[in-house]
Parts: structure tokens; C-alpha cells; sequence
């Protein structure tokens, strides 16, 4: 044979030009076989290969040596790892496969053959000029990699033959060669050569009966392959690319919606509808959150969305195969409320993060693909493969996606790490909190030292430097109202008349840009957190503790840095001046908001501090007219706080938090404050003034709104927020008090998320206040909590030359991107707490089962859901149960909407009384189960409780801020 | 083309010689001289040849590439001849010398390729009117001993017969793009039919008669001559008129009609030929070094 020989193949540039290479490849006759029996190869003495090898399998009892193909490497390599392995012939083919199929276990096998050289013996095959082998036409690089392993192994067999003629027959040494692959391991055992699966032969190793607990359970990957995809492809992204240049596509956000997995949304920016997807082809492979590319379909596809309540609930691993979706989507009405519908034909970008939940319980134990049913019930169960199913069944664990591929009904993902055990009391509340965390992505590590070091050291006192160049404050009688336990309090009042015709108010807030200075590390954590998040048991802080509860907190008999609102009004709340300055107070006193309130009401007080608080309140009650005059919107959404037990940390009552004058007297001033400072810094920074948007909902918002004022003969008028402000005004029912309420509740969710922006990337018009009903606005008054309140700080500081700038604060897009990132701080920060409440009200119902009032929200068409004002919890009444065929026979009524059953019928904020309690069937995963008591209803509600008398609720007047 | 000196009788006696039907060389007015040929000795190529006629020396290469067809031909690829006369085969070749004869030879070739019937350019076309398959066909002469319109083109059908044009699918269109997947296979390749392609022949007239595969020295003692594109169905797709005499409108139709025949048999012959060696397998190849 020639000795040099050229490997032909074509390559593909990135130009697109086909090109052929041909590389020379040249042949040796003088590798050497690498075995210590060997007569014929002149090779040094003390091979790695045994002369005489001694076999512990009793697969193969004659001595041996293993020639391993490259599958074994890629799928085995742990086992590899194992001291047993001697004696083991490693291909340059499989070297080479190897490392163009997995870097990883590239690596892993050098590392083995590196320590354990005395064990594994490298074969240069495709060098040697007997054991080269050329490509056949019609052959794939794969079944050709495999030849030549089985050429290298009768080549060995052949060579060593002639170096043992006078072995005695058990005696001489034989070639193994180990593969997965069932055709190479035929074709071996036709050519002679004994084959085995790795599996088998790691089994026959009788001196390490260990080592198969290492074996990774065969792949199915080659199945994979071939498999029929389940869902369409996805675009390539230039593609997409033309098609929302052209118009053709749109692109939004992916949101998976809460009641139905088959069922979703796209938000496209600028649309008034989202447009509606429908079914696993249409949503395409995308989870809640992703950018997706969506094309429209025809207008006579469009539909509405199902009224039903659909839950991807199987117990167990259906594998890849997509349940029947007609049966579970038909029932969507069509005809009326016709919704854009279209379908994900790409996704420019995934949002992907690690989830938390619990494996499903598979039947196979031992098998190593398992289902991961994320905490969410946005996000699809998780295809994830792990050995260590057994253990991590009872745990929570985290687990991240990797790829969805077309095959696979299931994202595919991996194992992160295990949070900790559900059942173990202890810990239970530990790992909630760190999933609850984990999931909203707060960041909740502890401070970093670099961040420390950026803290004053203390003792800390205010130097006569800084006294000399603020505004000295201390004389005037500054108090603050808080909730009660609040230790970071960023926001004091005062008041005073300098003639009888005009007061001064001021408000001061905590000066944290004086110890959160730019570009430092301090700085960029406080950014990257963008918020304080308040959980029901817990605060995790935007900046270190010693600022946020001690030096910024303006307590009380302590001198502090502030930063000033002050203005000169008239009685009639009118203003007549307003001022900014950077300045030294000293609050008198910290109220809690009903110790005000006592201060206010009870005339004998007559301090200076109880007449101010006067003076503020009335003040504030003509502000909050006027602005309630101008539009302003009050709405509701059900607040509520646990009264935890001391001993044992679990919610013990349940109270919603009351409202009171002080409250909204806080609040006026605050807005004030605010929208001064707005504007203030608008006008010097037209460009990269933070400011704070809350848009103008969308008519179509209003719908199920208006819908069910319509079920309770109001006409409600959305087309401004002063006339939405005064229909929900007018619409009172005196005999179901709680309606105005659950309205108010209802046009809450009607609106749209309020935002951050850079001024110079909105058009003045869009800087609207929706709620409440301002031109302009920011935050201000709570820098300790929230990072854009520090950022207007600085520009404010700037705008009055008391600090300089920098390039980033200067810089819109820098600034947008600064406003992005706590807007998605903000939202995260709002589930968290929303989470953490659900999760309280879990460990509340944890031994409690009780009956209570409640309303209906909104009537599906196989469910009610409801809402508990008790408990600010909503929940789903499932009317018929998914599987059995309706005894009861709720007749939906979908134009009202109302379910109807003999001669019941339920209609939209009707009052009902159901049973609360905490369903543990999945020990893992629990959550509300809520019953219908009342109205009776054969086959559906259930009975009373006895023991807890139902005891008529007040209704709660709930509010909340903006 | 390399002026050779002869005197006047040894023309004479060329001129007798063809006159009698038996030539210096023994051979009759239509013998060819042995040829040898040789494919696929270029390995970077994706056709070669290398042909030898008696003295007439020529390596041909034809690459493969991909580019947008030409706008009135949205539906066809193409070919592309580029014919280099190396200044190893005669002096004057050097510096500029050779062009005239390679533009001649090139346009020629073009031209009788040009025909519909000869090859199926439609089979280069990948994508219509974007991508389609352009073949580079580059000729080297390497020497010259008589005869080259013939030694090219027989050496160019060699060299397009063995051209492995590599498979080649649209995997997604992207936008305006189109994607093309490459086949992983090398030997997943399609070739072209070259049952037709033309061979040329040249008839040179010596005196009242004509005849085939002149030698230099033939050459020197013609006036004028043909060179006749015939395909392998036996048609002519080209003419040329070579040399400075003139032609009697019969003997053309007679020396077309002579070209015709002999043009068919050559493409036979070629073709088993070729058919052979690919037949024979892969052997040590020969090369430039025997």
C-alpha cells in the first residue's frame, strides 16, 4: 500500500462557497503495538500492556485486552474513571471522535489516560499502514470510524497471534472490543472479534461488583434522531428578522397564561389586543417570558380564549407525546370576542432561568429521564436526566433548560442543585423562602466585603464640613409617620406657619446618595438589586443594613443627612413656592400611623408636633380632592398581614391592614414631593431624567371589567380616569357592599404596569400618569428602598450644584438600561411578595380547615374563580371534574357570564361561602383547595364545617397606594 | 502557433505522402496518433485530465463553485473556459505570446458548447435564478506538437466526464437567502452527462486532399483548414475556418461530412475509454513522472 494517502472532503464556507479539501495523510510502519508480548514490534521494554493480562470478568475468562469505541467513552466515562480498567487499548479513531463530539469527556478521558498510564495504551490506528481505512462511498464518517475500530482489533488479534504461537490455548491473549452500538458489536462478532456491551462486561467484573452502580443507563439519543418531531420549526432568525422589518411578524413577550398550558399571549408593544395562541403547535416550544417572533393568522382563525381551566396535570410521564389537544380546546366560543390569533414561528430570545420544583415520581426508579414539574405554573414540566432520582424525589430541587428540541414534547433540562428536603419541618420554611427567592430572581446573598468596605466606619458623625455646606434643619420640629416596626425610615414631615395666610411644609428624605456614591461597589449592588423586597416574614435589603436601618434611617433624636422638599402654600393647599436643598435634621419623633392618627383626634394634645400633624392632615385632604378632581383613581387590591407566632414563625391570625387618615396624609405629601421633584428635574434634564410612566390602558383592558359591571346593571365609562374614577364612585349596591370593592379590585387588574424611563427615549405626551392622574412623575421619597428614588437624588443634587455628575447618569440609554433593569426588579419584587404571601396563607391552612365568605370574580366556563376578602386569596371552584362525567350540570351561560344548576344560578360577585383548606395531595406541591358551601349544590359542594361557627364579616374597605 | 522551418522539398514531400494516403508517420489521411490520457490526477480539481497527443501536451482542471446564474439564463449554470499556454511548451509563448492562440481556443470551445444539445447546463442549476453550479474549466498546455484544437477538447471532456459535482440541498430559505446544506458524504456527489459534449476536429488540406491530427510540420504545409465541433450524436455544433487559403465550397461539405464521421468515432472511443479506466478502480496513478 502507498504510504501516503489524502482524506478528500468538502467544506462549506461561511461565504457560502463550497470548497474541497484535501489533506495528504501519510502512513507508518512503525507504530508499535504497545504490548509486553510482543516479539515483531521494536518497541522498548515495560509496555503498558501486560504480557501476561489477568481477566477478572467472568464474561471473559481468557486474558484480554479492551479496545473501547468511542460510545463507551461518551456515555461511560465515569465508569472509565475506575481503578478496574486495565489493560485498555485507546484508538486514535475514538481519541479523535471523542473529541469533536464532546469536549467535556475529551477531557475527562485525558485526564484518566494521564494518571492511569500504566492502564491505557493509545493506538495511532489511523497511521498505521495496516490499520488505516479509507471511506467507502456510501459509507457515513460514522459506520467508517467504526471499521477501522474493527479493523485495529483483527488487526491486534492477528498480530499478537503470530507472537503467542506456542501460548496454550487458554492462555493466549485476546482483543475485546466494548461498544454500545448494536450493529458495530454484530459486525464484530461476524469478523471474529468478541464483542460486548459495557454494561454486560462492567457486570462480569466479579472484583468490582461497585463499579456498575457507575454505569449511566443506555441513551435513546439515536432514537431522538429519527423521531417525528412534535412541534413546528422555528424560523431562522434572518428570516425572522425580514418578517418584523416587512410587518409580517410581530414580536413580543411570551406569556403563558395562569389558567390553561395550552394557552397564551403575546404582548406586542404598541398593539392595543395581545394577540392570542392556542395549542402546543401554536405556542411552539416558548416558555412564560421568551421574546417571541408570532405570525397572525387569517382573520376567520381567530378565536377566543377557552373559558376554560386547564391544568397540564398528568401524575405521571406521558413521554413524548402530545395528549389529544382538541378535546381540551374546543370549547373556546367562537363567534364573539374574537382576539388576533396567530402562532409562534420563532423566538428571538429566550428568558430562560433555573427553576425550582420537584421531580414527578416516575415508574421507573431506576430509569435516569425524569419529569421536573416547576413550582410555576407557567413553565412546562422539564425533561431532566439524573441517576439520583430516589433522593431527590423528596426534595426541591433546581433544575435549568437547555434546549427544546422538536422531538421532545418536554424542554430538556438539567439538575442544578437540591434545595433541601420538603417534608423536613426545619428546613421546610428555609428552602420555601430560598425557592420563593430563587424563583423571582432576587438577589439574596449577603453583602460582599467589597461592598462593606464602601460603608462609613463607625462611630459615625456628621462632620462640620458637611453641617457647613447643607441647610441646618435641626431646629424645626420633624417627625415621621411609618407603619409600625419600620426600622428604614427614609421619609419625615414638618410644618409650620410663617404668617397666618401662608404654612410651610417640608418633607426630608434620607440623604442616601451622600453614602452611595457612584461607580462604587456599593453602588452597582444597589443597582443590580433595584429594590428592597418586603416579604411577610423577612426584608432582603436593597443596601447594607448598617444604611438602610441605622445611618439613612431618619430616626428619631438623631441627627441625619436629608435631602429637603420645602414649600410655601396657602390654606387652600395652593403653592406658592418650592424649594430643594441638601440639609442636617433631627426628627422629634417617630409616629406609627394610628399614634398619629391618636395625636390628630385627641384634642388635648396641643404640642407642637400634634399641631403640625394638624395642619399637614388638613392640608392633605384638600391636595387629595383636588387631585381626585383631576382624575386621580383609587383603587383596590386586597392587602393583608400575618400575625406570626413568636415560638413556632407560623401565621397564627390573618388581618388586613387598616387604612387610615395618617396613611393618606403620608401619601399626599409624598406624591407632592414627588412630582415636584419631576418636574424639577425634567427641566434640567429634558434627556436623562428618571421619571415614572404609567400609561393609559388600553380600551380592551377594560372588558372583562366592564362585563361584569354590566352583570350588576352598571354602565361603566373607561374612556378617561376621571370618568372611570366616578362610575366606580357611583357604583354602590347596598346590598353587597363588598361590590364596589371587587370592582375596584377588577379595574386594578384592567391596568398597566407602571415604569421607570429615561426621558429622552418617551415622548413628552407618554410621560402620563394614569393613575394618578399626573403629567409628570418620579419617585423620590423612598431611596433606602428603591434605587431610582437614588438616581433622581443625584440628578436633583446636580440640578441645585450640591453634587457633580458623572457620564452614566448623563447618558439616556444608559440610564434606560439602569430603568430596565429595576422595572424587572420591581415586577420580581412584587411577585415575591405576592408569593410569600401565598405561601404564609399555605402554612396557615396548613391544620386549619375553615368555612368563609367569599365573592365571585369571574365565572368560567368549567370554573368559579373566587376571592376570600378575608384572606386576600383567590382561588378556582372546579365545577366539573376533569374526568368524570358532570353530575351536576352547570349550564354556562357565557354571554353574562353565569353558571346555572337546577335552579341556582351564579353570577358574577355573587356572594358564596366556601371551605378553605390546604390540599397536600402532592406532598411537594401544595396549594389552596377551595370548596362550594353555599349555595348547596348536589354532587359539587360539600358540608359545612360544625366547629368553626361562620361568623358574618364586615366587609373590609381595602385600598391601596398607587 | 510555433513556426517550424521546412524546405520546400521536404514539403514536397509531405505534400506526395498525402497525396499517396500514406503520411511520414506511415500513417493514412485519417489516423489519429496514439493518445494517452490520464483523469483525476489533480486531486484539489474536481475533474481533471491530463492528455498527451503524440507531442501535444495538456493538463485540465475543472473546479466547481457556486454562484448566481446569469440573469437571462436564470434556470442554467455554466461553463467557464480559461486556457493557459505555458511557456514551457514553446518559447513564444512566454510573457503575452500565447494569448491570441488561448482566446482563440477558448472561444472556440465556448461557441461549440454553446449548442443546446451538447450538455444540460439546466443540471448545474441549485436554487432558480439565485445559486447555481459554475464550472471553471482551466486549460494548460503544456506542449505543443500539432493538433491542440483536438488535444484540448478531447482532454476537456475527460476532464468534465470524471468532475464530481458535490450534492447539495436547500435546507431552509432564510429571508431572501437560502440556506445550503452541504452533503456530508463525500462521495455523495453527481456527475454530468458528457455523452454529447463535443470533440473537436480539426482537417487540415494538404493539396487536393484533406486529413486529421496534423503534425506540426503538416501544418506548416497547409493553407487552410477546419476545425469542426462535433457531438457525440453526430451533430456539428461549430466551424472554424482556419488558415489563410481558401476552401472550394464542395470540398467544405465534404471535409464537414468527413469531420462528422471521424468527430463520432473519436467520441466513441473516448468514451469507452473513459468508462475503462473508471471501471479499473482506483490504481497508482502515473502522472507526469514515466
Amino acid at each position: 500500500m502507498d504510504m501516503l494517502t489524502s482524506k478528500i472532503f468538502l467544506r462549506k464556507t461561511k461565504r457560502g462557497k463550497v470548497l474541497k479539501v484535501v489533506r495528504e495523510h501519510y502512513l507508518r510502519d512503525d507504530l508499535w503495538c504497545g504490548s509486553d508480548l510482543c516479539k515483531k514490534c521494536n518497541q522498548e521494554n515495560s509496555e503498558v500492556l501486560d504480557d501476561a493480562p489477568i481477566s477478572s470478568s467472568t464474561l471473559c475468562a481468557c486474558p484480554h485486552y479492551v479496545v473501547v469505541d468511542t460510545n463507551v467513552v461518551l456515555h461511560q466515562i465515569d465508569v472509565l474513571e475506575s481503578p478496574a480498567w486495565k489493560n485498555v487499548i485507546v484508538l486514535q479513531t475514538v481519541l479523535e471522535e471523542t473529541r469533536k463530539r464532546s469536549t467535556n469527556n475529551f477531557k475527562k478521558l485525558k485526564e484518566i489516560m494521564a494518571t492511569r498510564k500504566d492502564s491505557f495504551y493509545v493506538f495511532v490506528n489511523e497511521h498505521h499502514k495496516d490499520t488505516y481505512v479509507e471511506r467507502k462511498p456510501g459509507e457515513s464518517a460514522n459506520d467508517r470510524n467504526d471499521r477501522a475500530i474493527r479493523k485495529a482489533c483483527s488487526w491486534y488479534q492477528t498480530h499478537l497471534e503470530e507472537s503467542q504461537q506456542g501460548r496454550e490455548k487458554k492462555k493466549k491473549v485476546q482483543i475485546i472490543l466494548l461498544t454500545q452500538d448494536f450493529k458495530n458489536r454484530e459486525q464484530a462478532l461476524k469478523e471474529g472479534i468478541p464483542a460486548y456491551r459495557v454494561d454486560e462486561y462492567v457486570k462480569s467484573l466479579k472484583d468490582f461488583p461497585d463499579l456498575q452502580e457507575k454505569l449511566a443507563a443506555s441513551h435513546s439519543d439515536d432514537n431522538a434522531e429519527n423521531r417525528e418531531p412534535l412541534f413546528p420549526e422555528h424560523w431562522a432568525p434572518t428570516r425572522i428578522m425580514t418578517g418584523i422589518k416587512s410587518g409580517k411578524l410581530l414580536q413580543g413577550i411570551f406569556h403563558c397564561s395562569r389558567e390553561n398550558f395550552l394557552e397564551g399571549s403575546v404582548s406586542v408593544e404598541g398593539q392595543d389586543k395581545s394577540i392570542l395562541l392556542q395549542g402546543h403547535a401554536s405556542l411552539n416550544r416558548a416558555v412564560d417570558g421568551d421574546i417571541v417572533a408570532v405570525e397572525l393568522l387569517p382573520e376567520d382563525k381567530w378565536t377566543s380564549p377557552s373559558g376554560i381551566v386547564l391544568e397540564d396535570q398528568e401524575d405521571q410521564d406521558p413521554g413524548d407525546q402530545i395528549e389529544k389537544e382538541e378535546a381540551l380546546l374546543t370549547n373556546s366560543t367562537k363567534g364573539k370576542d374574537l382576539q388576533p390569533t396567530g402562532k409562534i414561528v420563532g423566538i428571538i430570545r429566550r428568558k430562560w432561568r433555573q427553576y425550582c420544583g420537584i421531580l414527578l415520581p416516575s415508574v421507573l426508579a431506576e430509569g435516569t429521564r425524569h419529569l421536573f414539574v416547576p413550582a410555576e405554573r407557567k413553565i412546562p414540566k422539564i425533561r431532566i436526566e439524573t441517576r439520583q432520582a430516589a433522593t431527590l424525589s423528596s426534595q426541591k430541587i433546581i433544575v435549568a433548560i437547555d434546549s427544546w428540541p422538536r422531538t421532545s414534547r418536554y424542554p430538556l433540562g438539567h439538575f442544578v442543585r437540591a434545595l433541601g428536603n420538603i417534608g423536613d419541618k426545619d428546613t421546610e420554611n428555609e428552602v420555601k423562602l430560598t425557592v420563593l427567592l430563587l424563583e423571582h430572581d432576587v438577589p439574596h446573598h449577603s453583602f460582599p466585603e467589597t461592598v462593606l468596605a464602601c460603608l462609613p466606619s463607625m462611630p459615625w458623625m456628621i462632620s462640620q464640613e458637611e453641617v457647613n455646606c447643607r441647610e441646618d434643619l435641626r431646629n424645626l420640629d420633624i417627625c415621621s409617620v411609618d407603619p409600625p416596626g419600620c426600622t428604614d425610615i427614609d421619609d419625615a414631615l414638618h410644618f409650620r406657619e410663617l404668617s397666618p395666610n401662608l404654612y410651610e411644609i417640608g418633607v426630608h428624605i434620607a440623604d442616601v446618595s451622600h453614602f452611595v456614591r457612584p461607580d462604587t461597589a456599593l453602588d452597582k449592588e444597589a443597582a443590580n438589586r433595584g429594590t428592597t423586597v418586603y416579604l411577610v416574614d423577612r426584608r432582603i435589603d436593597m443596601v447594607p443594613e448598617l444604611l438602610s436601618s441605622n445611618l439613612c434611617s431618619l430616626r428619631p433624636d438623631q441627627e441625619r443627612l436629608a435631602f429637603s422638599v420645602i414649600w410655601e402654600v396657602t390654606p387652600n393647599a395652593e403653592i406658592k413656592k418650592t424649594r430643594f436643598t441638601k440639609s442636617v435634621i433631627r426628627s422629634r419623633r417617630a409616629y406609627t400611623y394610628a399614634e398619629a392618627q391618636c395625636s390628630i383626634d385627641d384634642p388635648l394634645q396641643q404640642n407642637e408636633l400634634a399641631k403640625s400633624l394638624r395642619g399637614l392632615n388638613k392640608l392633605a385632604k384638600i391636595m387629595k380632592k383636588n387631585r381626585m378632581e383631576k382624575g386621580a383613581l383609587q383603587l383596590s387590591s386586597p392587602e393583608i398581614r400575618f400575625e406570626v407566632s413568636t415560638e413556632t414563625n407560623d401565621p397564627i391570625d390573618v388581618i388586613s391592614k387598616p387604612m387610615l387618615d395618617t396613611n393618606s396624609m403620608v401619601e399626599e405629601f409624598m406624591l407632592l414631593a414627588n412630582i415636584s421633584v419631576a418636574e424639577h428635574i425634567f427641566k434640567h434634564f429634558p434627556e436623562c431624567a428618571v421619571l415614572r410612566r404609567h400609561p393609559v390602558p388600553p380600551e380592551s383592558n377594560f372588558e372583562p371589567f366592564l362585563k361584569a359591571g354590566k352583570t350588576q346593571g352598571f354602565t361603566l365609562d373607561v374612556s378617561s380616569n376621571k370618568s372611570l374614577a366616578a362610575s366606580l364612585d357611583a357604583a354602590v349596591k347596598p346590598d353587597n357592599v363588598y361590590m364596589n370593592t371587587m370592582l375596584r379590585i377588577l379595574a386594578t387588574r384592567c391596568m398597566m404596569q407602571a415604569v421607570y424611563f429615561s426621558s429622552g427615549t418617551v415622548a413628552q405626551v407618554d410621560f402620563y400618569h394614569y393613575g394618578l392622574a399626573a403629567p409628570i412623575y418620579t419617585h423620590f421619597t423612598s431611596p433606602i428602598r428603591r434605587y431610582a428614588d437614588l438616581l433622581v437624588h443625584r440628578l436633583l443634587a446636580v440640578a441645585i450644584s450640591a453634587d457633580v455628575t458623572y457620564a452614566e447618569l448623563l447618558d439616556r440609554k444608559c440610564v434606560q438600561q439602569l430603568c430596565n433593569n429595576l422595572n424587572y426588579r420591581h415586577k420580581m419584587s412584587q411577585y415575591a411578595q405576592r408569593s410569600s404571601v401565598a405561601l404564609h396563607t399555605h402554612l396557615f391552612f396548613r391544620h386549619r380547615v375553615q368555612d368563609e365568605d367569599a365573592y365571585v370574580l369571574s365565572v368560567r366556563q368549567n370554573a368559579l374563580q373566587v376571592l376570600i376578602p378575608k384572606y386576600g386569596l383567590e382561588g378556582s371552584i372546579y365545577l366539573k371534574e376533569k374526568d368524570e362525567d358532570s353530575k351536576s350540570a352547570f349550564i354556562y351561560n357565557p354571554d353574562e357570564p353565569s353558571q346555572t344548576c337546577d335552579n341556582i344560578t351564579i353570577r358574577t360577585f355573587d356572594r358564596i361561602v366556601v371551605q378553605v383548606s390546604l390540599d397536600s395531595k402532592y406532598v411537594q406541591h401544595q396549594k389552596i383547595a377551595v370548596h362550594l358551601v353555599q349555595p348547596q349544590i348536589a354532587g359539587l359542594s360539600v358540608e359545612p364545617i360544625k366547629t368553626v361557627n361562620v361568623s358574618e364579616p364586615t366587609p373590609k374597605k381595602l385600598k391601596s397606594g398607587n | 502557433m510555433a513556426e517550424i522551418l521546412l524546405s520546400e522539398a521536404e514539403k514536397a514531400f509531405i505534400h506526395h505522402g498525402v497525396q499517396d494516403d500514406l503520411r511520414c508517420d506511415g500513417r493514412t489521411r485519417l489516423d489519429y496518433r496514439p493518445i494517452i490520457l490520464e483523469t483525476g490526477l489533480v486531486s484539489n480539481a474536481s475533474g481533471s485530465s491530463r492528455l498527451r497527443l503524440a507531442n501535444s501536451d495538456v493538463l485540465v482542471g475543472v473546479k466547481v463553485e457556486l454562484a448566481s446564474p446569469l440573469s437571462e439564463k436564470p434556470l442554467e449554470g455554466r461553463l467557464e473556459f480559461f486556457v493557459d499556454c505555458s511557456a514551457n511548451a514553446t518559447p513564444e509563448f512566454e510573457g503575452r505570446g500565447g494569448e491570441d492562440l488561448a482566446n482563440e481556443i477558448c472561444r472556440f470551445l465556448q461557441m461549440s458548447y454553446m449548442s443546446g444539445d451538447t450538455i444540460n447546463l439546466a443540471e448545474l442549476s441549485v436554487l432558480t435564478g439565485q445559486q447555481c453550479w459554475v464550472l471553471y474549466v482551466d486549460i494548460l498546455i503544456l506542449e505543443c506538437g500539432g493538433n491542440l484544437y483536438d488535444t484540448v477538447s478531447l482532454a476537456v471532456k475527460s476532464a468534465l466526464y470524471t468532475t464530481q459535482i458535490p450534492s447539495i440541498k436547500v435546507a431552509t430559505m432564510d429571508g431572501d437567502q437560502p440556506e445550503l446544506e452541504l452533503s456530508e458524504d463525500p462521495y455523495d456527489t453527481k456527475r454530468l452527462n458528457t455523452q454529447n459534449v463535443p470533440c473537436l476536429v480539426t482537417l487540415m488540406k494538404i493539396g487536393n486532399h484533406y486529413l486529421v491530427d496534423p503534425t506540426p510540420e503538416e501544418e506548416c504545409c497547409s493553407s487552410s483548414g477546419v476545425v469542426v465541433a462535433v457531438s457525440g450524436t453526430k451533430k456539428i455544433t461549430a466551424v472554424r475556418k482556419i488558415g489563410s487559403g481558401s476552401l472550394h465550397p464542395e470540398s467544405l461539405v465534404s471535409m464537414l461530412k468527413t469531420a462528422s464521421e471521424v468527430g463520432t468515432v473519436v467520441n466513441k472511443i473516448l468514451m469507452t475509454k473513459l468508462l475503462e479506466e473508471e471501471r479499473a478502480g482506483k490504481t497508482q496513478k502515473v502522472g507526469f513522472m514515466r
